[in-house]
């Protein structure tokens, strides 16, 4: 490196400005290395900003092309006929499925996120607790992480019908069935009268999705949990806080901030799952063929996700505390 | 507290000789008034009630999560005529390994494997440099649209791959319009340039920072570089080493366990995907896409036919079965590493 770098640099640190003279003089030694900086700035993202034009807008444009298009496939890629808002009006109007499972996706992500979110913070206070056999607790609570991406996933949720064993899907894991009683059974505990058991049995099949798609939200919820000061815990030990009052006075406000996070992560992993409903209207429309059609579905379902997260973003914002300025 | 408090003697009694623990409670108690003694009655049941329903909460929500595992063991090892047997619940009656060596073979488990982990390993390698890089490079210097290209990362985290999966397909069909000319050349020449099935599909997004995940990688490197102290470097600067090396010799370092930790779930995630391998793979070239076509698999294993279908419930057991194949590495590298999966993620800046 050159000499005079190493000055620049030294100039640096000493921003606080002490005279108007001085600091416009600095200004004029600092702006050569600022540039150089962010030249180097460029130099470290260039390989992703090369990759992300072939790899992500190149693409992104082309499929935005594709749902103004009535698009056919030939030998040399798609060629496609310009058809204006055509796509876009058949998902509405012409699409028997597609409301249909919008509005049962945004339904269904709509009732669950809050779920999610309130087991999760439950779960990361109970196992920040001490207890024998924490350790253990949480490397289960953690477990689903590693697996829910998967196509086991899917299998273990009795979705094979995709498959075409459609009739298989009552037989596989019988989560779709009767969780509880399992349970109960696993336990020795038999003949739970019939109301008690449709009961538990519309609540345990909604658990199953809850607790698996709950880990990595446990996980940042634990992480803020133990980022709380001493200072405010004992302080609330001294005023003889109970623990219902501990957890509404200290705990929801410092791990508030990542609330958003995690409503945000639920919110998108919730609709980027592949094994939704939209998605899957959206990716049979595409092995038909159908790339005109499949990229407008795409592109309407991927504007109200967008919407949404700017909308809980801007809402959530407006009641997160935070500790720093 | 109120508990604590020094339990003075009235009457001098009780400091010579020396009370039980039951009458001290009782004197404290009566210096009480009955709020307080109200809050110590709340807190005692609170104190005895709650670690069984901490318990039974804890064991019932375990038992939610390992039950497909647990599931998976036992179907895997049981015989066809079990499933049919209502008395079997979790114990085979009949002990087999026949349904187990039937989906090995059906999956080709040691040849697929091989290959997954060759790839998925290579692929997360690569993938985590080049997004480190990226994620530096977003943490730590200033330039002219740098707010703008930082929204095209989010944007990679918001957008479903499944919306730009066919214009990927074409680019790589055709090799970027590369290919259709290379094939009036020459059709040898053409076929190579056909990147379909190939693992190039996976490098080079990953090479480029833009494979699976990459936008969120990208993020948590750089949430992680920039809360590292800034002294580290302008140290370095003053040493004078250039920015590349400063990265590599004082920040990489600093930053290994954050490394180890989105290695750990990149390697996860390919392990995991389907949906971009079976875009890019026409044959079943990763455990994933086995997996997903278990059924045609031993349909052509079991009857020499890819019609043939399986009654479903005897179906379970086989498909149970790739299941416990297609977790076993997982579960084997999580046991071990789990302190870097679950601390990683606290420590790597995801947080805060």
């Amino acid at each position: 490196m050159s000499e005079t770098e190493v000055k620049d640099v030294q100039t640096e640190p000493a921003a606080p400005a002490k005279s108007k003279k001085a600091k416009k003089e600095k200004r004029m030694v600092k702006m050569p290395y600022e540039r150089r900086k962010a030249l180097y700035g460029y130099g470290f993202i260039a390989l992703w900003l090369v990759g992300t034009v072939i790899w992500f807008l190149y693409p992104l444009f082309n499929s935005l092309m594709y749902s103004f298009m009535d698009v056919t496939p030939e030998v040399g890629g798609p060629q496609g006929e310009w058809v204006g808002l055509k796509n876009y009006a058949y998902v509405f109007g012409g699409d028997q499925y597609y409301s249909r499972y919008l509005a049962s996706v945004l339904w269904e992500t709509t009732w669950k996120t809050p779920l999610i979110l309130i087991f999760s913070l439950f779960i990361a206070v109970i196992l920040n607790q001490k207890f024998k056999g924490r350790t253990f607790a949480r490397a289960v609570f953690f477990l689903p992480v590693i697996i829910a991406t998967g196509p086991v996933y899917n299998i273990i949720n009795g979705d094979i019908s995709r498959t075409g064993a459609s009739s298989a899907g009552q037989f596989s894991t019988m989560f779709s069935t009767d969780l509880m009683g399992e349970l109960f059974q696993f336990l020795g505990i038999y003949g739970l009268s019939d109301h008690m058991q449709t009961y538990v049995e519309t609540i345990s099949n909604n658990i199953f999705g809850i607790v698996w798609n709950a880990g990595i939200q446990i996980l940042i919820f634990l992480a803020a949990l133990q980022n709380i000061p001493v200072s405010a815990k004992e302080a609330a030990q001294m005023e003889g806080a109970t623990a219902w009052e501990y957890f509404w006075k200290i705990t929801l406000p410092y791990v508030s901030p990542m609330i958003l996070a995690c409503l945000i992560f639920t919110v998108i992993d919730s609709f980027t799952a592949p094994d939704n409903l939209v998605m899957g209207r959206v990716l049979s429309m595409q092995s038909d063929w159908q790339y005109g059609y499949a990229a407008a579905m795409a592109w309407v379902y991927f504007a109200i996700v967008l919407a949404a997260v700017g909308l809980i973003t801007w809402i959530m914002n407006h009641f997160i505390y935070y500790e720093v300025d | 507290m109120a508990k604590e408090k020094p339990v003075t003697a009235p009457d001098g009694k009780v400091i010579g000789g020396g009370p039980s623990q039951k009458e001290l409670r009782k004197l404290r108690m009566q210096s009480m008034n009955a709020e307080e003694k109200a809050y110590l009655r709340r807190k005692e049941a609170m104190d005895k009630v709650w670690p069984i329903a901490r318990f039974v909460i804890l064991f019932g929500l375990c038992f939610i999560i390992l039950y497909p595992l647990i599931y998976m063991i036992s179907c895997a090892f049981r015989a066809q005529e079990d499933m049919n047997d209502p008395t079997v619940m979790w114990i085979p009656r009949h002990f087999t390994l026949r349904i187990l060596k039937e989906t090995w073979e059906a999956m080709d488990y040691g040849n697929t494997f091989l290959r997954t982990l060759l790839l998925n390993v290579g692929c997360s390698l690569v993938q985590v440099i080049t997004c480190a890089i990226t994620g530096y490079g977003f943490a730590r210097f200033r330039f002219k649209g740098k707010n703008l290209l930082f929204g095209i990362v989010l944007m990679q985290i918001l957008v479903p791959s499944q919306i730009i999966a066919i214009p990927q397909y074409m680019e790589f069909r055709y090799c970027l319009g590369l290919q259709p000319l290379m094939q009036k050349i020459s059709p040898s020449l053409g076929s190579a340039f056909n990147l379909i099935d190939s693992p190039l599909t996976m490098y080079l997004p990953a090479l480029m920072a833009n494979g699976i995940r990459a936008g969120l990688m990208i993020f948590i490197f750089r949430q992680f570089f920039k809360g590292l102290p800034k002294e580290l470097e302008d140290a370095a600067y003053l040493d004078g080493c250039g920015p590349f090396r400063t990265f590599v010799q004082v920040m990489v370092p600093n930053a290994a366990s954050s490394f180890l930790t989105v290695f750990l779930f990149s390697v996860v995630w390919y392990w995991n995907d389907y949906y971009v391998s079976s875009t890019f793979f026409t044959k079943n070239s990763t455990i994933a896409l086995m997996l997903k076509n278990l059924n045609t698999q031993l349909a052509i294993k079991l009857f020499n036919s890819a019609t043939v279908e399986l009654s479903p419930r005897e179906q379970i057991l086989w498909m149970e079965a790739g299941c416990l194949l297609a977790v076993v590495p997982l579960l084997v590298m999580y046991t071990f590493l789990q302190k870097y999966f679950t601390e990683g993620i606290e420590r790597s800046g995801l947080v805060g």
